[in-house]
């Protein structure tokens, strides 16, 4: 997994690529650092250049929903497709963050 | 790790050989080796004097001349190298043989290291000690990863205690008329998979199966938490939803952010024809009844158990004959990758259709495993389970 980070007024994008698994634990921490630095409220996780997310992956993210939230930000998953909308779906997980098209 | 590597212990302890022709070089090594607190030293005349002490003086590390009569270090070098108990041995090769070419010959005959005469001390001892110490922290690895491969196979066969034995399996056939058989293989040593098969009150046969987030021991240890929740469980008229928002809110209590569990629960209700089940985001279940061309890939949105206390899960059920199969997975066989994407869901369906009319449970599954081993790498714990109503 890969990431870019554009930072805007009203939010922070982060525009997250290839495969999101339990190797990439080191890379998601970073991520989230630099995504507390940043000023935003509104933490966009954009999803849709990611291929691939198994449940280490899925864990990572919902990390980043508690970090995010214990410093009163909003993250939000946005446009995951393929595999990745799939598995956000069959686990619900609009009931716990915030998931947009 | 008792023995620091980097203290004066490891020269103290350690057993060296010293293998040369000239006593005068012997003599100067060995003074050498002393005053740097070897204390445990033998000498050797030649290559065969040196292989014939080898198995009684175990050395730690070799200081061997190359130039000698008889069996010179070169050979000598070989010969020890050819011995598997010795492939690791440092052999600090002291010569005043200085050319490149000689240089390069001992390395290819097996020696780890090189000094030229005439010997300066400080640079010896120097690399000496530096051997040695590699070789302790080498040992101590050596033992660590013993150790922790003895604990890790031990854990596996406690994990695999926990799930249902043949006998239990055949005494719970008979009971509920459900047979079942598994395939349970973790990516690693131990993993997050877990399944299990009951009876409730009402004699029917009730079938869990679930999968911690990740894998190895951390994912493991979630399995024996699970198995202990699971044996305070009310089983007397099973219900799987309520079931799994119990279990959701005693995991919520237990794991730590980021960990979660996906689970199917369902019970097999044989008056009504109907496997009755509730999902916590676990793989769809496959049913199909004698006949069928095809199994029906059953709903499974849920959300997964640990992440929200206040979960609810809904009741769904399939219909399920007599002679029906019900096909459990965890996502280990359908996130194998294919092309750029994964197998999925509707992968495994036709992987299924294609032995459908296999009514041997043992073919059938392993038909399937070498379909899925042959479609691409599976780098997550694999469960597979299919059960048949037989009553």
């Amino acid at each position: 997994m890969d990431y870019g980070i554009e930072d805007k007024d009203q939010e922070t994008v982060v525009r997250l690529r290839g495969r999101l698994t339990f190797n990439d634990h080191g890379k998601l921490r970073a991520l989230i650092r630099e995504m507390l630095q940043t000023k935003a409220k509104r933490q966009v996780l954009d999803l849709s250049a990611l291929e691939f997310v198994d449940s280490a992956g899925i864990g990572m993210l919902l990390i980043a929903r508690e970090e995010m939230s214990n410093v009163d930000k909003l993250l939000i998953l946005r446009a995951a497709a393929g595999q990745v909308k799939r598995v956000l779906t069959v686990a619900q997980l609009n009931k716990i963050v915030a998931i947009e098209d | 790790m008792n023995d620091q590597p980097d203290s004066p212990q490891v020269l103290e302890n350690a057993r060296v050989m010293v293998v040369d022709d000239n006593r005068v070089n012997r003599h100067l090594l060995l003074a050498l080796l002393e005053r740097g607190g070897v204390r445990h030293i033998e000498m050797a005349e030649d290559g065969n004097d040196a292989l014939a002490r080898m198995d009684q003086f175990r050395p730690d590390m070799i200081l061997l001349d190359l130039m000698m009569p008889n069996l010179d270090g070169f050979e000598m070098c070989r010969l020890l190298r050819a011995d598997p108990a010795w492939k690791d041995l440092p052999v600090l090769v002291q010569s005043s043989l200085n050319r490149a070419e000689d240089r390069a010959k001992a390395f290819a005959a097996g020696a780890t290291d090189y000094v030229t005469k005439p010997i300066n001390a400080v640079e010896l001892l120097a690399r000496v000690r530096i051997h040695l110490q590699n070789r302790a922290l080498l040992h101590d690895l050596r033992l660590f990863r013993e150790r922790t491969e003895t604990e890790l196979a031990l854990a596996r066969k406690m994990q695999e205690r926990l799930l249902p034995t043949p006998d239990r399996l055949a005494e719970l056939e008979a009971a509920t008329g459900v047979r079942i058989h598994a395939h349970f293989a973790p990516s690693s040593e131990l993993g997050g998979d877990f399944w299990d098969l009951r009876i409730d009150g009402r004699g029917r046969a009730v079938v869990t199966m679930v999968d911690f987030s990740g894998h190895g021991v951390g994912a493991a240890l979630n399995t024996f938490r699970l198995h202990a929740i699971g044996q305070q469980m009310d089983f007397t008229d099973f219900s799987p939803a309520a079931f799994l928002a119990t279990v959701n809110k005693r995991l919520c209590a237990l794991l730590p952010s980021g960990q979660f569990a996906t689970m199917l629960a369902g019970v097999v209700d044989l008056a009504e024809n109907r496997f009755v089940y509730a999902s916590a985001g676990s793989t769809r279940p496959m049913l199909w009844a004698p006949g069928d061309a095809e199994p029906t890939l059953a709903e499974s949105a849920g959300l997964p158990l640990g992440l929200l206390p206040s979960a609810t899960y809904e009741e769904r059920s399939a219909p399920l004959p007599e002679g029906g199969r019900l096909f459990l997975y965890s996502d280990g066989a359908i996130e194998i990758p294919v092309g750029g994407d994964v197998l999925d869901e509707p992968g495994l369906a036709s992987m299924v259709a294609a032995r459908i009319g296999e009514t041997d449970d043992r073919r059938f599954l392993d038909g399937l495993l070498d379909a899925l081993r042959a479609t691409g790498p599976i780098d997550d714990d694999l469960t597979a389970l299919v059960l048949t109503r037989t009553g």
